[in-house]
């Protein structure tokens, strides 16, 4: 075995997988070639080095975030599931009463038709039993969507936090937790794609004073030119007057960008 | 060998046999395979990034990405072969978002041996740093492959399917890997008074 074929063993020397055949020529070849046997010991000596190198600890923070993450995909499923076994059981039972003839088909339906039209009419007298029924139902979907929405919104990748910002759009109710993670997002998100949906989101729950404030106090934490010029035009449009303080303030940064300042001013105008 | 010995047992707790659960349904099981796994993943992005914090929320994206696409396992070839799949393209996507490499150096607590002696604790600590350092001086795709055959224990065949080539230049790779990580060592502990 010559000096390149050995060396091409020196790998498979490494993680002990060598069979005895190959074991012996390599061992042939070291104990006369001096090059060959200085190499392997360096690379032995580094490589159980490599072994004995301390494996680090992740911080408490990921089991928990993990399993946060886990159990919201579960109530996700859960949900998902229970609606979908709720129409299968319907069309089963459908299923069995339909006639095989079509002309019976066809009778039926008309039948079921005229019964529609006399229960709606029927369903009319007793509207808050099934409005109460439907809200119900709505703040079902509205939780889902949040609970997707702040799943999303934690994410390390841009794309999925974007997902997060136009899953919380979704929602006809935000609670409080929501509103403070769009906000957080639009505050502290180091993408500004990202940061500029959360905008666009939060316009959406304007009414909410929460919002309201914390769009006025992020408009002095904006580094962002583009993120500067869509929060003056939001708080102009919403009329918030608590804007005009924040906006005099910006105002006096000297590094400000010439198109924000000039935005700035004709919102100052808009709202004094 | 008797043929009926290497009849078609399935290992319920083996890695491929939960990720199938997790498949079709039983995304609990999960829970077990993060246990498994978190460690050696977190310490797979600890030597790409240097960072810990990056390499915490890789770990999470990686988990999230497995459940996202949990219907697409196929279990043909081993789990944690598809898992460093899913590892090493959150990572490229981390990379794009970042643009720039942290040094490994002062990422890393310090290792705590009660053990041995506090002089011989200081050249060990010494030794884990210097070599952390050579580690991060190397080369990207050199650093990868020597993490995950030396760290991760993965076999060269495993890494070869991983990166979508064949086991020889694998072997190689690992041989210079090697080399070069010795030769950096080397020079930094001539640097070192």
């Amino acid at each position: 075995m010559n000096c390149e074929k050995t060396r091409e063993k020196f790998a498979d020397y490494l993680v002990g997988d060598v069979d005895e055949k190959s074991l012996a020529e390599v061992q042939t070849h070291l104990a006369a070639c001096p090059a060959c046997r200085g190499e392997l010991e360096s690379l032995s000596a580094i490589w159980t080095k490599l072994g004995v190198l301390p494996r680090e600890q992740p911080s408490s923070a990921l089991r928990q975030r993990f399993y946060a993450m886990l159990e919201a995909y579960k109530e996700g499923m859960e949900k998902e599931r229970t609606r979908a076994s709720f129409g299968q059981a319907v069309s089963r039972w459908v299923k069995r009463f339909m006639p095989r003839r079509p002309v019976y088909q066809f009778a039926l339906s008309i039948i079921l038709l005229a019964s529609g039209l006399g229960g709606g009419y029927w369903m009319s007298s007793n509207r808050p039993a099934v409005k109460r029924e439907i809200t119900a139902l709505k703040q079902e979907v509205n939780d889902m969507h949040g609970l997707v929405a702040v799943t999303f919104l934690q994410k390390a990748s841009p794309s999925d936090r974007l997902m997060g910002v136009n899953w919380s759009s979704r929602i006809a109710e935000p609670d409080e937790k929501i509103l403070q993670t769009l906000l957080d997002t639009l505050n502290h998100d180091l993408n500004v794609n990202v940061r500029l949906a959360a905008v666009d989101a939060l316009y959406l729950f304007y009414n909410y004073p929460q919002v309201r404030e914390g769009l006025v106090n992020s408009l002095a934490q904006q580094t962002s030119p583009h993120v500067q010029l869509a929060l003056i035009d939001l708080l102009v449009e919403i009329r918030e007057r608590r804007a005009v303080e924040a906006l005099e303030e910006l105002m006096q940064n000297k590094k400000l960008h010439s198109r924000v300042r000039q935005r700035a001013e004709m919102g100052l105008a808009q709202l004094s | 060998m008797d043929p009926l010995e290497k009849g078609p047992t399935v290992d319920e707790t083996s890695d491929n046999h939960l990720m199938e659960e997790v498949r079709d349904g039983k995304v609990e099981r999960l829970a077990v395979l993060f246990e498994r796994h978190q460690i050696m993943l977190y310490n797979f992005f600890l030597c790409l990034t240097g960072n810990k914090s990056s390499s915490e929320d890789l770990v999470q994206d990686v988990f999230f990405r497995i459940l996202k696409y949990r219907k697409t396992y196929q279990g043909q070839s081993k789990f944690t072969v598809w898992m460093y799949q899913i590892a090493r393209n959150a990572h490229v996507d981390h990379l794009r978002k970042q643009k720039q490499e942290v040094p490994l150096e002062g990422q890393f607590e310090e290792a705590q041996n009660p053990d041995i002696d506090v002089v011989e604790r200081m050249v060990a600590e010494v030794d884990v740093k210097l070599l952390r350092k050579a580690l991060d001086k190397l080369p990207l795709k050199k650093r990868e492959i020597l993490v995950l055959s030396r760290f991760q224990e993965m076999k060269y065949k495993d890494i070869a399917e991983l990166l979508g080539c064949s086991i020889s230049p694998i072997k190689t790779s690992v041989h210079r890997a090697v080399k070069d990580l010795a030769r950096i060592y080397g020079e930094l502990q001539g640097g070192t008074p």
